[in-house]
């Protein structure tokens, strides 16, 4: 019974096909996750602050409760 | 204002900010990109005990890891040129403010119509009312009325400083001798803290900024109470 040849040459080309492709997946798929997670949910919620937003209500909130001291609360 | 164990940016209360904010996402998502790619090789170096010591040169990969960078280089610069050039559009400020950096106090100087000034020092922490903040409130806070541009020619009186707002997206060095200029809009009403960002002496950490952003109306009666002292 005769060994079986072991391998001699090609070892950094196969491990090079076999981990670079998913180094280069595992790269974007993290940008691709950051993306989803952070910016497009920071822009939305920026959108969605400014689509909703009264500014003569917030600022007559803020000044009664004491925030500014240019305006004072109304019943000062 | 910044709140405990805060990680990222202030909320944006000024267009440029918000720029600012996903200008720096969309860098942060390629560093994440780049850290990610370089660590996974790293785990894979060394974690194999085969070694590969006849490899001189390659021209494929030299053109790859040049051409692919330059790439992402250029995806950097792009939005980073178009805020860059947003900053400095023609914006025809309603009011333009003089802030002077003293040591160790900031002063405003409102000269558009009539001559108003005051000195904005820093209140003492054992003279803070509850619920206002250590280190960060002034006697004088600098009004604004909102959703105006706003002009403000930032110098000082003895040494450097540097007047700056995180959540507005400001910051301009103030040089002595020499007149700087920023401009910004308030988005929103409210009250926004900054600090000197420029090392000024013993007391550089205690001249804060206080910019107060309240509705045109009101800033006209505020300016002309002030006035009136």
């Amino acid at each position: 019974m005769s060994l079986q040849k072991p391998l001699m040459r090609g070892m950094l080309g196969k491990r090079l096909r076999f981990h670079l492709p998913i180094a280069f997946s595992l790269s974007l798929l993290a940008a691709i996750a950051f993306k989803y997670a952070v910016t497009e949910p920071r822009k939305q919620a920026y959108a969605d602050f400014y689509k909703q937003y009264d500014a003569t209500k917030e600022f007559n909130a803020m000044r009664e409760a004491g925030i500014f001291e240019s305006v004072r609360p109304s019943e000062e | 204002m910044a709140h405990p164990s805060q990680l990222g940016f202030q909320d944006a209360a000024s267009p440029v900010m918000e720029e600012l904010l996903h200008f720096h996402d969309h860098a942060l998502m390629i560093v994440f990109l780049i850290s990610t790619l370089v660590l996974y090789i790293i785990v894979a170096m060394v974690s194999t005990k085969l070694t590969n010591k006849y490899i001189l040169d390659s021209q494929e990969i030299e053109v790859i890891w040049t051409i692919l960078p330059a790439f992402i280089l250029i995806l950097i610069a792009l939005p980073s040129l178009r805020i860059l050039y947003l900053m400095d559009e023609i914006n025809d400020p309603h009011l333009t403010i003089k802030a002077m950096g003293h040591q160790w106090y900031w002063s405003y100087e409102y000269t558009d119509y009539e001559d108003l000034g005051f000195d904005s020092y820093m209140l003492p922490t054992q003279d803070l009312a509850p619920g206002q903040f250590r280190l960060l409130e002034a006697d004088h806070r600098m009004v604004i009325p909102v959703e105006s541009p706003i002009r403000v020619l930032v110098s000082a009186e003895d040494v450097l400083h540097s007047w700056a707002v995180p959540s507005l997206g400001v910051k301009m060095d103030a040089v002595p001798g020499r007149l700087n200029q920023t401009a910004f809009i308030a988005s929103r009403p409210g009250v926004f803290y900054g600090q000197c960002s420029e090392i000024c002496g013993a007391n550089h950490s205690f001249m804060p900024i206080v910019v107060e952003a309240v509705p045109l109306q009101y800033f006209e009666k505020w300016s002309s109470l002030m006035l009136e002292d």
